[in-house]
């Protein structure tokens, strides 16, 4: 099972074994203190390491690069084997934050419950513990989510899909992504801590199946050559590393029809 | 002195900065942040008589290292705030999104951003504070528009999504410069 294609799958699709997979990694990530854990990981974004890219293509920058979705990619690739070394088969999930009522309203449901059967809901919230930043922070993260209905669409999302240049596209759904982080506000709705909120990853993991489906309409398109061996650190990828998502091991569906051969209704 | 004698370097060690409050969770603002109006901007590259299939408003320098916002963009309407219908008719014309960093989580010179002063042979990342650009797709509108007029204003109302106590929440739209640029077919 290991060696295979990982598939990550749409919240709104998983089954109760899937959710219960993705809340257990998260809780044992969340309870490591070394740079297996939460904690670690989340701050590799902002506070307190500032590895992220965003916003980074400006005329006073040294380097024209923009890293935001390789960045990410990367991150995100070396998040999920964390959290599949804590529960294996686990993979990361998107959240369709297109999805409107009666499918979802806003925050799903499985990041918004307090506690389940008794415990602590492991992807409603984190307790953040950086004593020693400048202001310190040491409490548990927070939402202030907006009305669901100023959550981003799928044409925003067609409009982003339609733009065939690389610089285009990738800052049409950067601001997409900007959009949601301000949406849920809190914690999210800044760069500094918003990767300590569990549904971060969720987001991410929907910006980077966007640019997916870009890939599977254009290819790489005209990412500049000379972005493919800039370096994503902290982590051992270079742009071209990442560029195939099936080479880092994963792919996205958006959901399955398994249709049964066999069983007492077969004709 | 032995080697594992215990060295007191306490009144000779650097100050590591002035020590904050607990910081909070941010949230939205319920407050004003200052909407920016420019002066009238020619748009004779716009009528009717031209040819283009796409006009984008771009704006350069954006600084987005405190609050979270959305900007919302007004062509031609001088009273535009944040409760102005987002519609064609009152001249909106598209929103762009920054995510803020949330204010300064370092010490005295941290969020300083120097890249125009970067030595030849430093080839660290940027700073991630070095400013932003946006561009909004602005085609419709401004087609309409400039049938009518050969100058338009834009006009940019802030609403704060995410700020913290280390974060201005009016003088939230801090950028460089801005133009229109039109694409032919």
């Amino acid at each position: 099972m290991a060696d295979e294609i990982r598939i990550r799958l749409g919240v709104h699709n998983l089954n109760d074994e899937q959710i219960a997979a993705l809340r257990r990694s998260f809780h044992e990530m969340m309870a490591i203190s070394d740079n297996r854990g939460y904690q670690y990981l989340a701050g590799l974004h902002g506070v307190p390491s500032w590895y992220c890219w965003h916003h980074q293509q400006n005329a006073q920058s040294a380097q024209q690069l923009q890293l935001f979705l390789p960045w990410h990619r990367a991150y995100l690739y070396n998040f999920e084997m964390s959290m599949r070394d804590r529960v294996a088969g686990v993979t990361l999930s998107w959240w369709d934050w297109t999805l409107r009522p009666p499918r979802q309203n806003g925050i799903p449901q499985i990041f918004s419950v307090a506690e389940i059967g008794g415990q602590v809901n492991a992807l409603a919230g984190f307790q953040i513990n950086l004593p020693s930043t400048n202001p310190p922070i040491v409490r548990p993260t927070g939402r202030d989510p907006g009305n669901p209905a100023e959550l981003p669409t799928q044409a925003d999302i067609d409009d982003a899909l339609s733009r065939t240049d690389w610089g285009d596209f990738t800052d049409a759904l950067e601001n997409i992504h900007d959009a949601v982080h301000g949406w849920v506000s809190g914690d999210m709705g800044v760069v500094g801590t918003a990767a300590f909120d569990p549904i971060f990853w969720s987001h991410h993991a929907m910006i980077d199946r966007i640019w997916w489906q870009w890939q599977q309409r254009n290819g790489n398109g005209n990412i500049p050559s000379s972005m493919f061996d800039a370096v994503l650190a902290p982590f051992n990828f270079t742009v071209r590393d990442v560029l195939s998502v099936t080479a880092l091991g994963y792919t996205y569906t958006a959901g399955q029809a398994v249709v049964p051969l066999g069983g007492p209704n077969a004709r | 002195m032995p080697d594992n004698a215990k060295v007191d370097t306490s009144s000779a060690a650097p100050n590591a900065g002035i020590r904050r409050n607990m910081l909070g969770v941010p949230k939205r603002s319920t407050g004003h942040a200052r909407i920016f109006t420019s002066k009238p901007l020619p748009v004779d590259f716009a009528g009717p008589e031209h040819r283009y299939i796409r006009v984008d408003l771009e704006i350069d320098g954006i600084s987005h290292s405190e609050a979270s916002y959305e900007g919302r963009i007004f062509l031609n309407n001088l009273n535009a705030d944040e409760n102005t219908p987002r519609t064609p008719e009152s001249g909106y014309a598209g929103s762009f999104h920054i995510f803020g960093h949330g204010g300064c989580l370092g010490d005295p010179g941290h969020c300083d951003v120097n890249e125009k002063n970067r030595e030849a042979y430093d080839f660290r990342p940027p700073h991630p504070l070095t400013p932003a650009k946006k561009r909004v797709t602005v085609t419709n509108v401004l087609r309409e528009l400039a049938k009518k007029s050969s100058s338009i204003t834009v006009t940019v109302v802030p609403i704060v999504t995410a700020a913290n106590e280390l974060c201005n929440t009016e003088d939230v739209f801090r950028f460089s410069n801005m133009r229109f640029v039109t694409y032919n077919a």
